[in-house]
This record gives C-alpha cells, sequence and structure tokens, in this order.
C-alpha cells in the first residue's frame, strides 16, 4: 500500500467494488489509520455522484431534433459553417503569422492524408493543416539518448500545444527493445516519467505487449514485465500506430 | 414449430436490445457530447446487433457485447469523419439551453466540460464504470484493452477530473463544497 500506484489504482478498485473480502479488509485498516486516504476516498465516491449527476439526464433527442428544425437549421447551419470557416481562416491565418510553435520545427512528422497515403512534413506545418494536436510519440530502440529526447520533445508539445487547447493530446509508444525505458527497476527516467505524468493529464506513456511478452520469453520470466506506475499497455505498438493515423493523429518517430 | 421458436427469440431479442436503448444513448452522449450524433451512433449500434445477433453466445453478456459493438461504432465515426468537420458536430451543442444560468445546469456543464478534457480511452473507461456501473473485466472487454490499461485510465481520469473540477470551483451543494475545499 506504500507504493504509490497501488495506493492509487487500489483505491479506485475499492471504491468500485472491485477488491475481495480479505483486500478490502487491508484498505479498511488503512482508512482507519490515514485521514488523509480517507478523504481521497470520499473525494473519489463525491467524483462518482458527480459524473451521474451530470449524465442523469441527457439531451432528449425527439425535442432536440424538433428544435432545431423549428430553427430552420439548414440555413442557419450553413450560415454558422461559412461565419465560422471565415473566422477560422482568418485566425488561422493571423495565428499562423503570430506564432508558430516554436518547438521541434526541425522534427519531420508523418501523417496520413485523404487517401490514406503516408505524407512528411515539417511538424508545426503538419499539425495546422491537419487541425490536429493529437501526437504519437514512436520510440522503439533503448537507447537513453533516444528516450531523452522522446521526453524533452513530448514535454515541449505539451508545453506548445496543451495550454488551454482541451483537444491537445500526446502519447509516447514504446515497442522493441524501447519498452525497457518504461520498465520498473530498469528505466533510468522513471521520475521524469513520473513527473510528467503528474504535471501533464493528457500526455499518455503506452508500452508494447507483444515487446513485453518478447522481453518475458527472453528473460525467462515467470510473471507478466513490470511497467512503471500509470504506463498503459497496447496489445500491439503498430497496430496501435496505424489506428491513431487512421484517426488524424500526427506521428512522430524519435 | 422451429420458425415460430425463432421468431419469438427474434422478438424477444429486439426487446431486450430496446431495454438498452436509453443507456447506450446516454453513455454515447458522454462520449461525444452531442445529441444527434450519440442517437446515431446508437442506432447504428443497434442496427449491427440485430444484424449479428448469432455472435451473442451468451445473452448474460449482452450488455458488454453491446457496449463493445458502439465503442467500435465510435471509433469508426472517428476514422470516417477525419477529414471532414460535420457542421452539425459545430453549430449544434447544448450549452444553450434556457437554464444554463441555474446552479443546477451549470454544475452539470462544468462536469460534462471536464469530463470532455479528459482523452478518449479515459473518457470511456470513466463513464462505463461510473455511468453504467461496469467492472473493470466489463470495460476490459469492451474496450479490447487489458484490465491494468482500465485501472490505470480510470485513476488518471479521476485525478484529471478532480483537478478541473477544483479548477472550475464549482460551487452548490455540500458534496461539491467538499471537493473544492479538498486538498
Amino acid at each position: 500500500m506504500s507504493d504509490r500506484r497501488l495506493s492509487e489504482e487500489h483505491l479506485n478498485a475499492f471504491i468500485d467494488g472491485e477488491l475481495d473480502a480479505l483486500e478490502k479488509n487491508d484498505v479498511f485498516k488503512v482508512l482507519n489509520n490515514d485521514n488523509g486516504l480517507n478523504q481521497q476516498a470520499c473525494e473519489l465516491r463525491q467524483l462518482g455522484e458527480l459524473v451521474r449527476h451530470a449524465y442523469e439526464k441527457p439531451p432528449e433527442i425527439e425535442k432536440y431534433r424538433k428544435s432545431d428544425t423549428s430553427r430552420g437549421g439548414t440555413w442557419r447551419r450553413a450560415a454558422a459553417a461559412t461565419l465560422l470557416l471565415g473566422l477560422g481562416t482568418t485566425l488561422g491565418w493571423l495565428g499562423h503569422q503570430q506564432s508558430q510553435p516554436q518547438v521541434a520545427s526541425d522534427m519531420s512528422a508523418m501523417y496520413w492524408d485523404e487517401h490514406n497515403a503516408f505524407q512528411n512534413a515539417d511538424l508545426s506545418l503538419v499539425t495546422s493543416a491537419q487541425h490536429s494536436k493529437k501526437i504519437i510519440v514512436h520510440l522503439n530502440t533503448s537507447s537513453a539518448d533516444s528516450f531523452e529526447k522522446a521526453l524533452d520533445t513530448a514535454e515541449q508539445l505539451m508545453e506548445t500545444y496543451a495550454d488551454g487547447d482541451t483537444g491537445a493530446e500526446i502519447e509516447v509508444v514504446a515497442n522493441a527493445s524501447a519498452v525497457k525505458m518504461l520498465r520498473t527497476s530498469y528505466s533510468p527516467y522513471a521520475d521524469r516519467v513520473r513527473e510528467l505524468q503528474d504535471r501533464y493529464l493528457n500526455l499518455t506513456f503506452l508500452a508494447c505487449k507483444d515487446a513485453m511478452d518478447h522481453v518475458r520469453e527472453l528473460e525467462d520470466l515467470k510473471t507478466d514485465v513490470t511497467l512503471l506506475p500509470d504506463v498503459d499497455v497496447t496489445p500491439s505498438a503498430l497496430e496501435h500506430i496505424l489506428n491513431r493515423l487512421s484517426e488524424g493523429w500526427v506521428y512522430l518517430n524519435v | 414449430m422451429k420458425v415460430i421458436t425463432n421468431l419469438c427469440q427474434h422478438q424477444q431479442f429486439k426487446r431486450s436490445l430496446g431495454e438498452y436503448r436509453a443507456n447506450l444513448y446516454r453513455i454515447a452522449y458522454s462520449w461525444c457530447h452531442n445529441p444527434a450524433l450519440a442517437d446515431d451512433l446508437v442506432q447504428d449500434a443497434l442496427t449491427k446487433a440485430l444484424k449479428n445477433s448469432s455472435q451473442l453466445r451468451d445473452p448474460k453478456t449482452l450488455k458488454a457485447w453491446l457496449y463493445r459493438i458502439l465503442s467500435n461504432c465510435w471509433r469508426d465515426h472517428f476514422r470516417r469523419s477525419r477529414d471532414t468537420l460535420d457542421v452539425d458536430d459545430v453549430v449544434l451543442t447544448d450549452k444553450d439551453t434556457p437554464d444554463t444560468c441555474h446552479d443546477r445546469q451549470q454544475i452539470i456543464n462544468q462536469v460534462r466540460n471536464a469530463i470532455a478534457y479528459l482523452p478518449m480511452g479515459q473518457r470511456q473507461v470513466i463513464t462505463l464504470v461510473d455511468l453504467e456501473g461496469c467492472s473493470y473485466i466489463e470495460v476490459a472487454q469492451i474496450l479490447e484493452v487489458p484490465i491494468g490499461t482500465v485501472m490505470s485510465r480510470l485513476s488518471r481520469a479521476r485525478k484529471a477530473l478532480k483537478q478541473r473540477l477544483l479548477e472550475a470551483e464549482i460551487k452548490g451543494g455540500s458534496n461539491v463544497h467538499h471537493l473544492r475545499t479538498a486538498t
């Protein structure tokens, strides 16, 4: 329970009724002696209540469609779309003139165009052309320098794009030997990863399950490879990257 | 006789699907925050469920099976629409309701905004757990991810939600006040 990950995820599992009797007993004991944790548990319960409250009555679809038609939806939408397009173009032009992202300008990014063909371009140009601030940073070697560069890049991108922008999202995906950099007691960057995870909640680290299985086989391990706290697992990094590309994400290989 | 039995089973299956319609709409709305799109997704999911009813081996898993179809429809929608901007998505949000200023509506809007800010993976996990009461195993099956990923996404989602709701300084009921003053 002293491990931070255990404590947070375990507490969530406790709140959601996912623990067996013995585990629940352990959590009750800890809660009785830890006011901070007790309060955290209360907050988690209240968050659940808030989420349920927020969606208790989603908009009624019949009413919604009716009110849309009665307001002459088509013309209104067309006019609004034209206005938005004009506004977008103007703002985009002004933004382009005034504030080109200052980071990673030398970095070549990849994306799928409308014909699902790979295209290469400067990162800042791609993100503005694609209207996408969803970026996947891919790492496939265990070189410490590369990993540090990936972390620096992710941090710079978050600083540039995430501030006040609800659409910014970055994933750092490690496969092949790069998985080592996300392994507990192997990665020299555990603290930095933790710090970035805490600072940017839209930054996610993912490890490839195929690669983890390979490591497990190579090292003849009895259990799964242990990853750093809050690192997600994707069944196949390559498939994940292709999915993301098809969803309009921009790809960076460090 | 067999035809009649099949027909009855089919009708029964249709009824069961109908019972989930409101839940599916609620969860779809919590993912996309667009009533028209949520309704289309549910319609699409139910049509697919009906068409592929033979794939459901165990009726007890109907709920998880339906949510998985809905999640796939949502993913397909993303892929289809990535190059086009649907005007409906832009103009039609439900923010301008007459009672926007009402306290209750304000809280609802703030929570929905906080949910909308979450990355999609986290948004799906938290809504499936908190709104639909899905177990972690069910969520892992629905989204086709390992259970550890469900746990970490949920933990991060709640952490982010807490931060954003604290930032938003929700005022209102005692619950919320407690949240706001928590460290």
